[in-house]
This record gives C-alpha cells, sequence and structure tokens, in this order.
C-alpha cells in the first residue's frame, strides 16, 4: 500500500497546485492548459495505476485508448458546428421569395 | 461458453480459447462501460467548454469560501475512496478480512461526499440557482452546464456507494469473490478520474 499511498499523495499535491495556480494570477488561456495538463497528469495516474491499466496486456490499453481519444478529438472537432445551426435558418424574406426566381 | 464446452472441459481438460485481453468477460465489461462514459463526460466537457467561450457574459460565481474550499475537501475525500478501495482490493485478492473494513471506509468516504455534494446544491439553490437561472444577471447556461455535469458526476458516485454496498453485503455473506471487488473498485476509480476534470474545469475555472 506504500506505493498507492505515495500516488494518493502526488494526487493532492496536484490538487494544491491546481488551487494555487487558479490564485497565481495567470490569464485564461495559460491557466485552462495548466489545469488541463495537470488534470491529464492526474488521471494517466488513476487509470495506468489505481485502475491497473499498466499491468494489463498493452493489447487492452491499445483496445481502448485510442479509440477514446479518436472519438474525443472527433466530439471536439464537431461541435463547433452546433453553433452553425442559428445561422443555417433562411431569413424570413428571403423564405418568402420563390426558389429560382432570379 | 456454451454448456457443451463446459461439459468437455470436465471430461477432456480445458479446451477453451485463450482470453485475447487476459482479463475476465465481467472485467472487459466494465471496461467497455467506462470507455463509454468517458466519451459521454468528454461530450459534457466539450459542450460546457463551447458554451462558455460562446457566452460573452459569462459568471464565476465561486468564492474560495464556503464553494472551492468545499471543493478542495470533496477532492481530497473522493481521492482518499480510491486509496481505501485499493486497499480493499489488495486485501480481498490475498483473501484477508480486512478487506470488509477498506471497503466501509469507501463507502463512508462516498456518502460523505454525496453530503458535501448535495450541501452546496442547497446553498446554491437557496441562492437562486438553478440550470434555468442565474441570480447574478449574468448567462444562465452556466446553471445548465454545472448542475448538468456535477449532476452527472454525482449519479455515478451514489450509484458507486449503491453497488458498492451491494457488493461487500454479498462478499461478506460470500456469495461474491475478490473479483467482483475488482470489478466495481474499476468504476469507483473511474468517477473519481471523472472529478479530477471536473474540480479544474467546472469550479476553479469559475474562480473569482
Amino acid at each position: 500500500m506504500r506505493f498507492y499511498t505515495v500516488l494518493w499523495a502526488g494526487l493532492l499535491g496536484i490538487v494544491i497546485v491546481e488551487v494555487l495556480l487558479t490564485y497565481g494570477g495567470l490569464r485564461p488561456l495559460p491557466l485552462l492548459i495548466a489545469l488541463l495538463a495537470l488534470a491529464l497528469i492526474g488521471a494517466g495516474v488513476v487509470l495506468m495505476y489505481f485502475m491497473h491499466l499498466r499491468y494489463e496486456r498493452r493489447i487492452l490499453f491499445w483496445s481502448l485508448i485510442p479509440a477514446l481519444v479518436f472519438a474525443l478529438v472527433m466530439l471536439d472537432h464537431i461541435w463547433p458546428d452546433a453553433f452553425r445551426v442559428t445561422s443555417m435558418r433562411l431569413p424570413v424574406a428571403a423564405s418568402s421569395t420563390p426558389a429560382g426566381g432570379g | 461458453m456454451s454448456h457443451a464446452e463446459v461439459s468437455m472441459e470436465h471430461v477432456h481438460g480445458a479446451v477453451t480459447e485463450e482470453r485475447p485481453f487476459g482479463v475476465s468477460s465481467k472485467k472487459l465489461v466494465m471496461w467497455l462501460f467506462i470507455i463509454a462514459d468517458a466519451a459521454t463526460f468528454g461530450a459534457i466537457l466539450f459542450a460546457y467548454g463551447y458554451v462558455r467561450v460562446g457566452s460573452p457574459d459569462w459568471t464565476k460565481p465561486f468564492e474560495f469560501f464556503p464553494t472551492i474550499l468545499n471543493g478542495i475537501v470533496m477532492t481530497i475525500v473522493l481521492l482518499t475512496s480510491s486509496l481505501t478501495m485499493m486497499g480493499a482490493v489488495r486485501a480481498a485478492s490475498a483473501g484477508r478480512p480486512t478487506a470488509i473494513r477498506w471497503l466501509g471506509a469507501t463507502i463512508l468516504l462516498g456518502t460523505a461526499f454525496v453530503v458535501l455534494h448535495l450541501r452546496e446544491w442547497s446553498l446554491m439553490i437557496r441562492e437562486g440557482w438553478s440550470p434555468s437561472r442565474n441570480p447574478l444577471g449574468g448567462s444562465p447556461l452556466f446553471g445548465a452546464t454545472f448542475f448538468g455535469i456535477t449532476g452527472l458526476s454525482l449519479l455515478h458516485i451514489v450509484a458507486g456507494v449503491i453497488a458498492l454496498a451491494v457488493v461487500t453485503l454479498l462478499y461478506r455473506r460470500g456469495r461474491l469473490d475478490a473479483s467482483y471487488i475488482e470489478t466495481t473498485g474499476l468504476y469507483w476509480h473511474f468517477v473519481d478520474l471523472v472529478w479530477i476534470f471536473v474540480f479544474p474545469l467546472v469550479y476553479l475555472l469559475n474562480a473569482r
């Protein structure tokens, strides 16, 4: 358990660093990048050690994690399309004009 | 495995195929669920990001006391519950009776997290926050994203506490073996992993 206690202390350390960075006067974008990087490190520790993915066969890791990353990247890629919906509606005046009239 | 294959195994020895991932089927199913659930959380966190960037009047309502401090305590409680869950998995796989105590500690910590979370929600609701209302006058989408993301996380933790209680009870009665504790532990670590993203993105980035 000593190994996992050290990892747990490391995760608590990450939380403390995150709070210090939040109140450290960083601008929003660098703060977002720093917080995301720290969260990814913490998540990696939980995934690989607490969830034992490091000790499983490599095929389990390579079957699951790249697929998840791909899905998340695609989600991130297509989300901005949600904002196009409002601008895709035809204006009221234009919709009353007969199609192909010009 | 069919009944015929089971019978063959008894008569002729091992005739089953090797497991391709080297894990039991219930553990593999749990991994597949976790990956699908991670995509769900990823989707709502991305949506939160886009909504936030697209709202010029976004509100940052959280003071250090009580909200951020409460969030820190909640995070420590949840991280500690992952450590006690690890203790339960190790004790159960070694056949030690202390597994029950570790599981009890994990359930207690999970319950403490739920209580702290509900207390925070009730304080916010009393101040006038709701999924469609912002008492500070900014974008009402803050309430929608905050209650949506933390609500889904809370739902997972409540489900985890219930699952842990059931598994503990059945393990104590000898009806489940250590592998069930390991599989439930995977789920519990996953809800911890989700919170590792929720705390900085939803709490700290909205701190004043």
